[in-house]
């Protein structure tokens, strides 16, 4: 089957292909000129807004460009970013393996119903009534920050993952209990390689709601680490560093989350893609 | 009859038919909290760790406004800084839900819109609430304008995504059908359009208000001197940790209510004219409305990495 493809696509192409190839061609040029026209227009407000309101208050992007270098040259920048970096590690860290844990305990109907408003609380209530308990009883012990970034996004993991349980083909299950397979066996080979992918999307939700409240928490109970920077610069009046920390570490974020975690996701399930053609 | 009912399911599993049920196990969560909080309560080494009762005690003495507590001249007690929240959060949600239309109408609309704003909307929608609300502070002081414009700036993608994935998904079929057998243009907006659309526009109101308030009560917190988030960061300042919890316990109470006597009526009506599909899966569903909404996030996600595919191919081609 793949030779005689091959040479389908080898031969010469009909002129209704041609014309269709190049209206795709087209289209896409399009896209991209106007996606690069949206940077230069949204980037040319932000100049020009800067202008109005003044450089000291809300610096340009220029401004902005030249701070950057200037903080990775003061030594700070690197050890802020492992600062956060570690918390998020430890905190979202946590918070995912439980999201996980009672997304998979969802498979039996009485878990779904102790955990069901207490996963619906956590995703309707702000980061912030989390972070400012947990800082409050706890301090600058870790188990304050912990409790906030734990309870703030396990919800979202566990959404996901119970997404996934919802899915499971029914009659695999069904016909694993008929043959008597033990629940260990099942959840090996039916149920984690089935939610494997779901998995991989609640990490990346979950990682997109961690980070935020980590940075947050470090506004209110550390010494080191992005939030703790940010909210120093912004106490000192110096708006061109708050807003160069802020942009630096929103950019990685979205880097990490948009283009690492989402290629993974693909690449690490593409099988699935193909069993399903 | 009574003994057979009680007796049967015992064979069945050990434990009786009521302990196993679902509903039983909802009922004992909160229990299990309380648990845990004294069990913390009873081990922690800290001073002002407050147990379930003087927490519960603040909270009804601010509920009648026995407590003695007067915030500020302007906003005395719990009632009035709800209120200047809730007003905040309903002027920036209208301005939210105007300019998120618009914007997610063109971009349904227009390709060339799409590619124009879409990294824009994408780089706000993924924006923390503490870029805004510090650099808020700081621009504007204490006025009402700066959580309003962080109600707009944490609202406004989510209507974007939510109109443009609803403009996307109109029944092209239906309309060109319509179109054929010559039905008025206002008709085909009525019952075709409006309809197709109404799920999104409500997933986009939801979504705007739930977001636009987490981001409103971090912006009060730093660039206000009044609201919910400035309330509860009053008694984080004082070290109060029962005011702090009380509030907290507020402000799950407002958010609960929030989405059981406004967003689930709503929905239910919104809904309405979808076949009965959806109801089963919502009685079977475990977290009913909400991963509802997981599931719209993850489409959005999986159309979002269909464009940039396509985008990849294109590439090659040319």
């Amino acid at each position: 089957v793949a030779t005689t493809l091959e040479e389908q696509a080898q031969g010469p192409r009909s002129a209704e292909e041609e014309r269709l190839l190049a209206l795709r061609r087209k289209e896409v040029r399009d896209r991209w000129m106007w996606r690069i026209a949206g940077y230069v227009f949204f980037l040319a407000a932000w100049a020009v807004a800067s202008r109005i309101i003044g450089e000291n208050l809300f610096p340009g992007p220029i401004r902005i460009a030249r701070t950057i270098p200037e903080l990775i040259e003061s030594g700070r920048f690197f050890s802020s970013f492992a600062a956060t970096l570690t918390r998020i590690g430890i905190g979202f860290g946590l918070a995912f393996l439980i999201g996980v844990l009672i997304g998979v305990l969802t498979q039996s109907r009485w878990w779904s119903g102790f955990f069901k408003d207490g996963v619906t609380i956590s995703l309707v209530s702000p980061s912030l009534i989390w972070a400012l308990t947990g800082l409050v009883i706890w301090g600058f012990e870790p188990q304050g920050w912990i409790f906030a970034i734990v309870l703030t996004s396990f919800a979202l993991v566990t959404v996901n993952v119970a997404e996934g349980i919802r899915a499971l083909p029914k009659d695999l299950t069904d016909m694993s209990r008929a043959f008597g397979v033990t629940n260990w066996r099942r959840q090996r080979d039916i149920v984690f390689p089935f939610l494997a992918p779901f998995v991989f999307t609640a990490l990346r939700f979950g990682f997109s709601v961690g980070w935020k409240v980590t940075v947050l928490t470090e506004v209110f109970s550390s010494n080191e680490g992005i939030g703790f920077e940010m909210r120093v610069a912004q106490q000192l009046f110096r708006m061109d560093e708050f807003f160069s920390w802020a942009i630096s570490f929103f950019i990685f974020a979205l880097i990490l989350e948009k283009l690492v975690l989402q290629r993974y996701e693909r690449k690490f399930f593409r099988w699935r893609e193909e069993v399903a053609a | 009859m009574a003994t057979v009912a009680t007796t049967t399911p015992k064979a069945g599993g050990g434990l009786p038919a009521w302990v196993r049920s679902p509903k039983f196990a909802r009922l004992l969560f909160p229990f299990v909290v309380l648990g845990v909080w004294y069990l913390i309560y009873y081990t922690i080494d800290s001073r002002i760790f407050p147990s379930p009762q003087q927490v519960a005690v603040f909270m009804w003495e601010e509920i009648t406004l026995t407590s003695g507590v007067r915030y500020s001249s302007v906003a005395e007690n719990l009632y009035v800084q709800f209120g200047i929240t809730l007003m905040r959060l309903t002027i920036g949600f209208f301005i939210a839900l105007i300019l998120g239309t618009i914007v997610g109408l063109a971009m349904g609309i227009s390709k060339k819109a799409d590619a124009f704003f879409h990294d824009w909307v994408m780089g706000f929608l993924a924006m923390p609430a503490l870029v805004y609300a510090l650099f808020l502070g700081i621009a504007l002081g204490f006025t009402n304008i700066g959580p309003i414009i962080a109600v707009v700036i944490a609202g406004t993608p989510f209507v974007i995504i939510n109109i443009r994935e609803g403009v996307r998904n109109t029944p092209r079929e239906l309309i060109d059908m319509a179109r054929s057998f010559e039905v008025p243009q206002n008709k085909i907006t009525r019952h075709v359009l409006l309809p197709s659309l109404m799920p999104f526009f409500f997933a986009a109101i939801r979504y705007a208000y739930a977001v636009g308030w987490k981001g409103l009560v971090i912006t009060e917190v730093f660039a206000s001197d009044r609201g919910m988030g400035w309330t509860i960061k009053f008694w984080y300042d004082a070290h109060r940790a029962h005011g702090v919890i009380g509030y907290a316990v507020f402000f799950i109470v407002f958010a609960m209510a929030l989405e059981k006597l406004v967003f689930d009526p709503l929905a239910d009506r919104a809904f309405k004219w979808r076949p009965k599909i959806d109801a089963v899966q919502m009685a079977e569903g475990d977290f009913g409305a909400v991963s509802r909404e997981g599931l719209l996030l993850i489409e959005d996600q999986e159309i979002e990495e269909g464009v940039s595919m396509t985008n990849v191919d294109g590439g090659r081609d040319g």
